[in-house]
């Protein structure tokens, strides 16, 4: 890249900066902040799927020392607006998602009665003093079974559970299909997934009477979005509101929301005229922070002979429980949007029923919407081949884009702005040294053991992303100024929680400004100083927020060339600029460095005619396109007949992100992706009931892959710089995740192909193989056990 | 959940549903009942303080019977809620005599929300089999001595 | 997760619990380890009026061979126990045991006692205690008691301890090599989904067998054991007799097992079991 130095930062594997205080425990969370006065909220849930309540009593709650207040749905809900949905799709039947419940609960942990009191203790207490008078309804828990006639209403003044339809067709789908030698069918259930963040939602609010003025700690994604949001809940101006993340120990994507707790808090810190806190527990996190995925798809593939993929269609539920939050109807469309993968279909029909249920909402959860569709379209590309006793890999080259097509317009209407799908192909079959493997697997399988290999190569979409294809905007913001001292102050509008862009971030602008890292700070996540943003969601940070510095940057330089002219006697255009050194051209020896020129800057004696004082610019980078990143990911897995536990042999991932910033963050998001991934595809699931009661509510029932599960990864890179940026990068956050579901699941349904088993969903569940193999292999049908839904 | 048992008691249906039917027998026999009232026609309140374990809950639930055919069978509904979460429940209860003494079964369908769903789903169906074995244990012996406890 | 408001009393002497314990009686918990009591509290599934906390008597932590056995103190960690040389010499099923609880964390905290007397029908020590035939001295308002293991474990979360007793002690026979433990474990929350415990007897020709998180207690798989008994260790014989291994018990089941997957993989850990511990014979 074009560098003002040559510090060389860009593309060095350096340790984060912001790693030494977390390691250390000396970092600030939202729990660690202590205000004066400050009070404690604590909420009491619903513990049924679907009640009517018949009435609450809090005298006793009220009456108990310390208890500073106790407000249930009547006393709150008037006094506030309704939780954003910032989906705008045609349709949306859109429940009124108050603060508290009114008269009806629709989910297991809808909050009912907040209690305020002096300390945690006490308000949890309180919560024991009050009693809510339910009468239980029937709960809406299977989606399918939800669009049937017959079936309870989760909200019953809908007359109906669809929460919207929405339907994407291109070309001529009918006509392809009666084209094809073959169709391929799969139905594909992606379970729902709790996010578990290491750190729980929380929050602190506190109102400056005097100022009118609202400050809202909190442990989100979305400082900015939530200060353009709240207004609208609490009635405090945009303008009067700020807005702190501290540290986040976790979001992928589930703190991507306006939640209740947020704005009631704040509503709260107005009414009782103290701040308030609130601090969310792991059970109320697993109930009351959104949920990810849970799709059910019946998906068809009009296929060749000779491998050519010519269309797809689609029919697909979304249970998106019972509420929506910022962005539940969007997540899903997003599976529709890229449902064609890396291939070169003609045609599409993508229709979608979003279904309320009695749980807790779906939303973001990492990859959002795309790990269903690159799932999906390389499960079928996998039983295309299988079909047609073609070689999985070939099969997939067969119907790649040529590198000389892009950028390439999908079926789906997407423009794939850059991508050489074969070459990082090749280099990951090169990496997982794959006509051994296919010797390995010949071995293993002679043997009698049950040896799989899987692949999947996939894109995906970052860098979200041009405005016109967000609801609030797909720009973004950052600000650069040189301190008086020479030091550099870099401000974001993204909020970097655990990706690392406080180190990228500097050695970005270290290297284009000349100046050391050391000398940088990043600042992040308070709307006090960032003043606008759309921060950190869809692996969008770098491309757009790294962007919006460079293009800073830049101004700066313009203006010191101005200055350092002036010092030097000399006109701008004269003025040489390197390694973070302004010299007339021809006369090095005569440099002025940036602290000179910070001291000249501010002090402003010696300033040309028409020259502002200070050295700071900010930027807003609106991007053309969002980008494409893709990859190959090959795994290999041996399943044990006599359990069904699954142990991965050998995982090679080769993604394309373009040039990267920082490669050992690069690795470090592929690998926490991965390991999502292997939580999905082996064992992590969301069970309700048939009620509607959660039964993983904590980590004793959900399973996080811990470190042992992790196998060792072998991580290469191709990189194709995408032309949507300068930078030429594209995003990494979700590329693991992405690409590593289909790869795992495809390697596990090869080990268990010999069998004759096709296709089982997801979680692969040892006890699920075990149940497959035994039918093939013992010839016996087994009972389906009420708990593996 | 379905829950459902077999158990023999020594004596005849006719008595054996008149037992079921008297409060004062069903508290005794009825694990941690600190209270059960009779409060209208086939209508109870009752009082339960229930431990599992270290694991202890004070409940508190109506009980109503439907159905009632005796000494055939009878349908218990019942709802409770207490510190720990709640339960809801219909039980099928048939009384057959078997030679002289009475083959009880009960199939009952109940669902447990709140923390205990939460927490307890290992173990739920195991709890509740042997709440229901002790009931059946205290109640035949009570039934086959059939001394009537004291209030 | 904030636990109920509990008086906290941290007796010295063994002599001092069992007093305070008399005198509050069932509304009294006491604190060993923690770990399975304090996740209680802080869900308010527990909410005792006291907490006793025995952790800091004297002398309730040990490893000892005593007169031909080997005798464990009530408040002997896990951890204590999985590195123990005397154990792994003497009585190596313990320390084979301790290496499949939990976590490095809970190891170094939780208790042996402290897991046995609260008779998670998961948790791992049962399989052992049964399979091991331990001992488990109790003291108690009317002094010390001796429970064999076969009567130790009652039921779900109840054992044979009454509620004014303390457990003191567990012992254990010495062994040979020639014993083993083979875990499924439930991956969210590391307890056993089945976890079979072997002891063989090489020179007796008998073997007993430990049987936890299968069903409602642990249990002694007594129908493996007889078709053993006298038997070789052949594979075919450790096989047949395996299959017996859930022979009259009632298998849980729940989201992370159906009864039949938990009945299929106590038959085919015994098996493994066996056959690791004859290998080690």
């Amino acid at each position: 890249m074009k560098s003002g130095t040559s510090n060389g930062y860009f593309g060095q594997a350096l340790k984060r900066v912001e790693d030494p205080r977390l390691i250390k425990g000396i970092a600030t969370y939202v729990d660690d902040l202590r205000l004066p006065g400050l009070l404690h909220a604590a909420i009491l849930r619903s513990p049924h799927a679907h009640a009517r309540i018949l009435g609450v009593k809090t005298e006793a709650a009220k009456n108990l020392p310390g208890v500073a207040g106790v407000f249930t749905g009547t006393d709150i809900n008037p006094a506030c607006g309704l939780v954003p949905c910032a989906s705008s799709m045609p349709g949306l039947k859109a429940p009124r998602h108050t603060m508290l419940a009114g008269d009806r609960v629709y989910f297991v942990g809808h909050p009912v009665v907040v209690v305020v009191a002096a300390s945690p203790a006490i308000a949890r207490d309180a919560l024991d003093l009050i009693e809510v008078d339910y009468d239980s309804l029937p709960a809406v828990t299977n989606p399918e079974k939800a669009l049937e006639k017959d079936s309870p209403l989760t909200h019953p003044d809908q007359g109906t559970n669809v929460a919207f339809t929405w339907l994407l067709a291109n070309g001529d789908v009918d006509g392809l299909f009666a084209q094809a030698d073959r169709v391929i069918k799969q139905r594909i259930v992606h379970q729902r997934l709790t996010p578990m963040a290491i750190e729980p939602r929380g929050c602190v609010a506190s109102y400056h009477a005097g100022e009118g003025s609202l400050t809202l700690w909190t442990s989100t994604q979305i400082p900015h979005l939530l200060r353009t949001l709240l207004p609208g809940v609490i009635g405090v101006a945009e303008n009067k509101i700020r807005i702190i993340t501290p540290e986040v120990g976790g979001g992928f994507g589930s703190k991507l929301d306006l939640y209740v707790e947020e704005a009631m808090c704040s509503h709260l810190a107005m009414r009782l005229g103290s701040p308030v806190k609130w601090i969310e527990g792991r059970r109320e996190n697993a109930m009351s922070t959104i949920h990810g995925r849970d799709q059910i798809g019946d998906y068809e593939l009009a296929v060749k002979n000779d491998g050519t993929v010519l269309a797809i269609k689609a029919r697909t539920i979304a249970d998106i429980g019972s509420y929506l939050q910022l962005l539940t109807p969007t997540i899903p469309t997003l599976t529709g949007l890229m449902i064609c993968g890396c291939y070169k279909l003609k045609a599409v029909r993508f229709e979608l029923t979003g279904v309320y249920t009695n749980k807790m909402a779906t939303d973001a959860y990492r990859g959002a919407g795309r790990p269903e569709a690159t799932y999906a379209i390389e499960r079928l590309m996998d039983l295309a081949a299988a079909e047609l006793g073609l070689d999985p890999a070939k099969i997939r080259q067969k119907n790649f884009p040529k590198p000389g097509e892009f950028p390439f317009q999908t079926a789906t209407g997407l423009m794939y702005d850059s991508g050489n799908y074969q070459r990082a192909l090749k280099k990951a079959q090169e990496l997982a040294r794959w006509d051994a493997l296919l010797r390995q697997r010949e071995q293993a399988r002679q043997a009698g053991r049950l040896f799989g290999i899987g692949l999947s190569t996939y894109v995906e979409i970052c860098g979200l992303g041009p405005s016109k294809i967000m609801a609030a905007g797909g720009w973004e913001w950052g600000c650069v100024r040189l301190e008086m001292s020479g030091k550099v102050t870099v401000i974001t509008g993204t909020t970097p929680h655990g990706q690392g862009q406080e180190t990228s971030f500097a050695q970005i602008v270290g290297d284009r400004l000349g100046v050391p890292m050391e000398d940088i700070v990043v600042l992040r996540g308070d709307t006090a100083s960032a003043h606008y943003g759309r921060d950190t969601y869809g692996s969008r940070a770098t491309a757009v927020g790294g962007t919006a510095l460079i293009m800073s940057v830049d101004k700066i330089i313009a203006k010191a060339k101005i200055l350092a002219g002036a010092l030097l006697g000399a006109s701008a255009k004269k003025i040489d600029f390197r390694n973070g050194r302004f010299w007339v051209k021809g006369k090095p020896k005569n440099a002025i460095d940036w602290k000179r020129l910070g001291q000249e800057a501010y002090e402003a004696k010696n300033l040309p005619a028409n020259l502002e004082p200070g050295l700071e610019a900010s930027s807003f980078f609106e991007p053309k396109n969002c980008t494409y990143p893709f990859g190959t990911h090959i795994v290999a897995v041996e399943v044990e007949r006599e359990t069904g536990d699954v142990k991965i042999v050998k995982y090679v991932a080769v993604d394309d992100c373009g040039p990267q910033v920082n490669p050992l963050l690069v690795e470090g998001q592929v690998q926490g992706g991965i390991a999502h991934s292997l939580g999905q595809v082996l064992f992590e699931r969301t069970v309700y009931d048939e009620n509607g009661q959660l039964l993983t509510g904590e980590f004793t029932d959900y399973p996080m892959p811990r470190a042992r599960d992790i196998p060792e990864y072998v991580i290469g890179s191709t990189v194709t710089p995408s032309p949507s940026n300068p930078m030429g990068v594209k995003g990494v956050g979700e590329a693991g995740t992405i690409g590593a579901n289909p790869a795992i699941a495809n390697a596990v349904m090869d080990a268990l192909a010999p069998l004759g088993i096709r296709h089982l969903d997801l979680p692969l569940l040892p006890e699920k193989l075990w149940r497959a193999i035994e039918e093939k292999t013992a010839g016996r049908k087994m009972k389906k056990p009420r708990s593996q839904s | 959940m379905i829950i459902q048992g077999t158990h023999t008691i020594a004596a005849a249906p006719a008595h054996v549903f008149d037992r079921l039917m008297e409060p004062a027998f069903l508290q005794q026999a009825i694990p941690g009942c600190e209270k059960l009232e009779k409060t209208g026609e086939d209508e109870y309140i009752a009082h339960l303080k229930l431990g599992i374990g270290s694991i202890k809950g004070s409940y508190a639930g109506k009980v109503r019977l439907t159905d009632r055919q005796p000494p055939h069978k009878f349908t218990m509904h019942l709802q409770g809620s207490g510190g720990p979460g709640f339960v809801k429940g219909t039980s099928a209860i048939e009384l057959k005599a078997e030679g002289e003494a009475t083959e009880l079964h009960y199939s009952a369908n109940v669902q447990v929300g709140g923390l205990i769903a939460a927490v307890g789903s290992r173990v739920i169906e195991a709890v509740a089999k042997k709440l229901a074995g002790e009931f059946f244990l205290k109640f035949s012996a009570i039934v086959e001595h059939d001394v009537k406890p004291e209030r | 997760m904030i636990p109920a408001a509990f008086d906290y009393s941290r007796p010295q002497t063994l002599e001092e619990a069992v007093n305070l314990l008399a005198q509050h009686g069932e509304a009294a918990k006491l604190l060993a380890g923690g770990h399975s009591l304090i996740p209680a509290l802080k869900l308010r599934l527990a909410q005792p009026k006291t907490v006793i906390d025995i952790g800091r008597i004297a002398d309730l932590s040990y490893i000892r061979e005593q007169d031909g056995r080997i005798v464990v103190g009530a408040m002997t960690t896990h951890h204590a126990i999985e590195t123990s040389a005397l154990l792994e010499e003497k009585c190596p099923l313990l320390p084979e045991v301790a290496r499949h609880i939990g976590d490095v964390q809970v190891r170094n905290r939780g208790t042996l006692a402290g897991s046995i007397v609260h008779a998670d029908p998961a948790a791992d020590w049962p399989a052992a205690i049964l399979a091991l035939d331990a001992e488990m001295e109790t003291v108690g308002p009317d002094g010390p008691r001796v429970i064999a293991a076969k009567k130790f474990f009652v039921d779900l979360f109840q054992t044979a301890l009454r509620s004014d007793e303390i457990l003191r002690e567990i012992r254990f026979p010495v062994t040979a090599k020639s014993v083993a433990y083979v875990k499924t474990v439930q991956r969210a929350s590391g307890f056993a989904i089945a976890g079979v415990a072997v002891v063989v007897d090489a020179p007796r020709m008998t073997v007993s067998v430990g049987i936890t998180g299968v069903a409602a207690k642990a249990y002694r798989a007594t129908a493996v054991e007889t078709k053993l008994a006298g038997q070789s260790l052949s594979a075919e014989n450790m096989a047949a007799a395996a299959a017996k291994a859930a022979n009259r018990v009632e298998p849980l089941g729940d989201i992370h097992a159906s009864s039949e997957y938990r009945a299929h993989l106590a038959q085919l850990n015994t098996r493994r079991a066996l056959v690791l511990a004859a290998s080690r014979a």
